[in-house]
């Protein structure tokens, strides 16, 4: 796979090209998809994939290639596709390399894992046991390699291999918990921990009735608390700023958040997110996003980077950068401090379907799912349904007074894109509506 | 094209393998993407998917396996694979699909102006022309983006029931994402059109004066625009409202799939039960479909991903719950049999239960005559910010293109006006169906695990609703 990528690049250069980036991956991932507490489908993948992004005199063209036996006439092609391209003067080129990369981090036993089914067994099993009567979710064993050449002296090479799970637990229609599981070795995947969380929300929020609109303190389970982070996240992409899906927009040093908010993404951390490099080689690095409430950069790629007078954050994607893991801070309180300052509010575990009015005010509305929970003096007095949280995201990141010392590596379907790693978080006078009468 | 005897190959190997059924499922996609930002081609995109997917029934349990090598070796490695993963499943209830004639055909949409003759120059041309236009307006733009897309879907699907069908699919897509600044007011918008066919498309959808028009309205809604009144009144609602609200719903909840739990842990579940089927919903004036064959919608096909020929479907009919969107493994669960909903992106994942082009069917009340009965109320054109909860109960809708009603007549823009009601409510509230069906605005609809963007069509008439919460 190293020789297709040089292909790749060496072909483009040789029609003509300024530029070059082939990323070969290989895939060999396998997922078990269940639900009604059995497997309903399992799936497996031998692909492999070349991206490629080739420049001729600025006009830029992005390419996944699948026929991989028709290399030469395929980036030909490409190159025609250039020539009668526009030219794109925010071009600013590619990393210059080569770089050196952190040490190759690979849990063997997940590389050889050939059958999920106890995971998903125990999983079920657990979220069962919280009194649960229906699961569904997935087990997955991504498996990816990556071999990297750029016109610009990059050799890279990365393999990307972890567990994932998600399970949602219901006890009836309207009375369901979510959790999910996240490693990188197989030694510290806990199914059972995730099956166990989503039963036991799922139990508790049985019954729930209407809840009522109004401004509530908020107590933010990491599951909805990633979804806030992975929007700061997505809308700090200097591309989202540039379009104008952003509130982030001429706000750097600016106060985004509270002070007890700093947000970092870091796909050099030990995440499911990790990699040894970003799109154009340069390695993944550590970058603060918000710290202390302030926003301090976007995440960029060369060329964003030149038109913000920067350097690039290694954040670059095939167009537009993008972010690899997110960290939250964690804060300096316990879970159990984090409820009982919460004297009158609710507690949300899950959402989807976050939507802006507009982006540049950042007006936005999310739907909570799974258990929704009437907190008072600290303690679960009810469970309630049928809420969404209409509030404004700079506002809602301004309105966080604490966080939790632990945090939890979450992602979810549609939700949290990107792993994001979110402590419990409460927050003070967050809007909630609900369906008129 | 690949060798499409492996896809033959596929399907007997897969017997062989001890598979009770199994199906292959080839495709060739030529895709495009001019991605426009602010008057500058960021990048073209240009990807040619090509693989084959083998899906199977063995000892009760559903296995698929795809890859891009089209080589006999890598079939019959998927093949082996599906297989086993199938064997695996250790399924109490053994997955079983109602009996399908088989089916040898072949389809295809036509293209007045082919995709593929037509140059890349004469398509950015087309996009830097309406670019152009917009910013000709000398309104304040401080972003506008644009994402033009080319599709030329190539299949080839085999079962083991002896079905063989073929089938070529153009599409076309153009999305633009416009901001809008004035008087510290700031108006955003996105809208995604679609169509079955070729590059005549952008013409027969008029996208020069669509988005000329929008942005017009952009800046009449940012420099005139009011608060939006509050409380109970009427409301009148345009094609593309009505079209996301068939589409969230009425399409999502009668997803059977949905309704059975097999979408719980992603895309959530459904308030409509097995049960719910003759239960009223909405008014009688309320029908909604969703029907793969109208000529060009986004999501036209003759025959689904599972080889079964696609018809009309009338989820809500007069009102009443009334018919299920199914594939064969959903219709065996609920006794009954595959309406054609099965459709999967790309080769390398499974087809499930999806929407199509969705709509609400049109009556024949004009418009004039709708808002002509309004003493009171708000005219929304088109929205902005939307959700809807995981049953699809809850939904919430707010204004982008809106104006006030008073005495008949439509009088000023109005800003932000938010509807935010049950489905039964919104439904329950239509007294008054047009006939100006629209049936293009497209959407990116997002569901199973590998996430599946598909196209769909959201379309419907306008339509007025009595004595509904605005806020």
């Amino acid at each position: 796979m190293e020789d297709t990528a040089e292909r790749i690049v060496n072909r483009a250069i040789n029609l003509g090209c300024q530029d070059a980036v082939a990323d070969v991956a290989v895939n060999r991932s396998y997922q078990i998809r269940f639900a009604q507490n059995q497997v309903v489908i399992s799936n497996r993948w031998r692909e492999t994939t070349a991206s490629a992004f080739i420049v001729y005199k600025k006009r830029v063209v992005a390419s996944d290639i699948k026929d991989l036996t028709k290399l030469e006439a395929q980036v030909e092609n490409l190159v025609k596709i250039a020539k009668a391209s526009q030219e794109n003067p925010d071009y600013a080129g590619i990393a210059k390399g080569p770089f050196k990369y952190d040490r190759l981090v690979v849990d063997k036993k997940i590389v050889d894992l050939t059958d999920g089914s106890d995971h998903v067994q125990a999983a079920v099993g657990a979220a069962l046991e919280e009194g649960a009567n229906e699961c569904a979710g997935s087990f997955w064993k991504y498996d990816e390699e990556h071999f990297l050449r750029t016109s610009n002296g990059v050799n890279g090479y990365d393999r990307r291999s972890s567990l994932y799970l998600s399970i949602r637990a219901l006890m009836g229609l309207e009375s369901s918990g979510h959790g999910v599981a996240c490693a990188t070795k197989l030694s510290q995947f806990d199914p059972a921990k995730a099956g166990h969380k989503a039963g036991r929300i799922a139990a508790l929020a049985k019954n729930p009735v209407t809840g009522r609109a109004g401004t509530f303190d908020i107590v933010f389970d990491p599951l909805i608390f990633g979804s806030l982070i992975d929007q700061a996240g997505g809308r700090a992409g200097a591309y989202s700023v540039l379009a104008g899906l952003s509130p982030y927009a001429k706000k750097i040093g600016k106060k985004v958040a509270s002070e007890a908010v700093t947000i970092t993404d870091d796909g050099s951390a030990e995440s499911i997110g990790r990699r040894r490099f970003d799109s154009e080689g340069v390695p993944t690095k550590r970058n603060t996003i918000i710290q202390k409430g302030i926003l301090k950069t976007y995440l960029h790629n060369t060329s964003t980077a030149k038109k913000f007078k920067t350097k690039t954050t290694a954040n670059a994607g095939l167009i537009a950068p993008d972010a690899h893991a997110l960290f939250c801070k964690p804060g300096d309180w316990t879970k159990d401090e984090i409820f009982e300052e919460c004297k009158d509010g609710l507690w949300l575990t899950n959402t989807w379907y976050t939507r802006y009015q507009s982006y540049v005010t950042g007006d936005f509305s999310t739907i909570p799912r799974d258990g929704i929970f009437r907190i008072k003096k600290g303690e679960v007095v009810g469970v309630w349904k049928d809420l969404r949280l209409t509030d404004n995201l700079i506002n809602v990141w301004k309105s966080v007074v604490g966080l939790s010392k632990n945090v939890d590596q979450v992602q979810w379907w549609g939700e949290v894109g990107v792993p994001t790693f979110a402590p419990y978080a409460l927050a003070r006078k967050i809007g909630i509506t609900k369906s008129a009468e | 094209m690949a060798d499409l005897d492996l896809v033959d190959f596929a399907v007997d190997y897969a017997r062989e393998k001890g598979a009770s059924y199994a199906e292959a499922r080839y495709e060739h996609q030529i895709e495009e993407n001019f991605i426009l930002k602010n008057s500058v081609l960021d990048a073209l995109y240009f990807g040619e998917d090509n693989g084959i997917g083998v899906r199977v029934l063995a000892k009760g349990g559903l296995g698929f396996a795809a890859t891009n090598s089209m080589t006999r070796a890598d079939v019959k490695a998927i093949v082996d694979d599906a297989v086993k993963i199938a064997k695996a499943a250790h399924r109490k209830d053994p997955i079983v699909f109602p009996p399908e004639a088989p089916v040898v055909t072949t389809w295809s949409v036509p293209q007045v102006k082919k995709l593929s003759d037509v140059p890349v120059e004469e398509k950015i041309e087309e996009i830097l022309h309406i670019d152009r236009e917009l910013t000709d307006l000398k309104i304040k733009m401080p972003a506008r983006f644009f994402q033009q897309g080319n599709k030329q879907i190539d299949k080839y699907f085999v079962n083991s029931e002896g079905s063989r069908i073929k089938s070529f699919s153009p599409r076309v897509r153009l999305y633009y994402f416009l901001t809008v600044m004035a008087n510290g007011n700031v108006e955003q918008t996105y809208q995604n059109y679609g169509w079955s066919g070729g590059w005549e498309a952008l013409n027969e959808l008029e996208m020069r004066r669509r988005v000329i028009d929008e942005a017009k309205s952009m800046q009449n809604s940012v420099e005139h625009g009011k608060k939006s009144p509050e409380g109970k009144m009427d409301l009148v609602v345009g094609p593309q409202v009505s079209g996301i609200a068939s589409h969230e719903s009425c399409g999502h909840p009668t997803e059977a799939d949905r309704v059975l739990g097999r979408e719980a842990s992603q895309a959530g579940k459904s308030f409509i039960t097995p049960a719910s089927i003759g239960q009223r919903v909405g008014s009688p004036i309320v029908t909604v479909c969703d029907d793969p064959t109208i000529p060009h919608g986004i999501a036209y096909y003759a025959y689904d991903d599972e080889g079964v020929k696609s018809r009309r479907r009338y989820l809500y009919k007069e009102g009443i719950i009334n018919e299920f969107l199914q594939n064969r493994e959903t219709a065996a669960i609920l006794g009954t049999r595959s309406n054609g909903s099965a459709r999967a992106t790309t080769y390398n994942v499974e087809a499930i239960v999806r929407m199509a082009n969705t709509f609400v069917e049109p009556k024949d009340w004009g418009f004039d005559e709708m808002v002509e009965g309004v003493k009171s109320g708000v005219y929304m054109k088109s929205f902005m910010e939307w959700n809807i909860d995981d049953r699809r109960y809850n939904g919430k809708y707010v204004g982008r293109e809106a104006y006030r009603i008073e005495n008949g007549e439509i009088t000023t823009p109005v800003r932000k006006t938010v509807i935010e009601l049950t489905t039964p409510t919104f439904w329950g509230a239509v007294d008054a169906v047009g006939k100006d069906l629209e049936i293009f605005h497209a959407g990116f609809c997002g569901k199973s695990d590998p996430g599946q963007a598909l196209d769909a069509a959201l379309g419907g008439p306008t339509m007025r609703l009595r004595n509904v919460t605005l806020r």
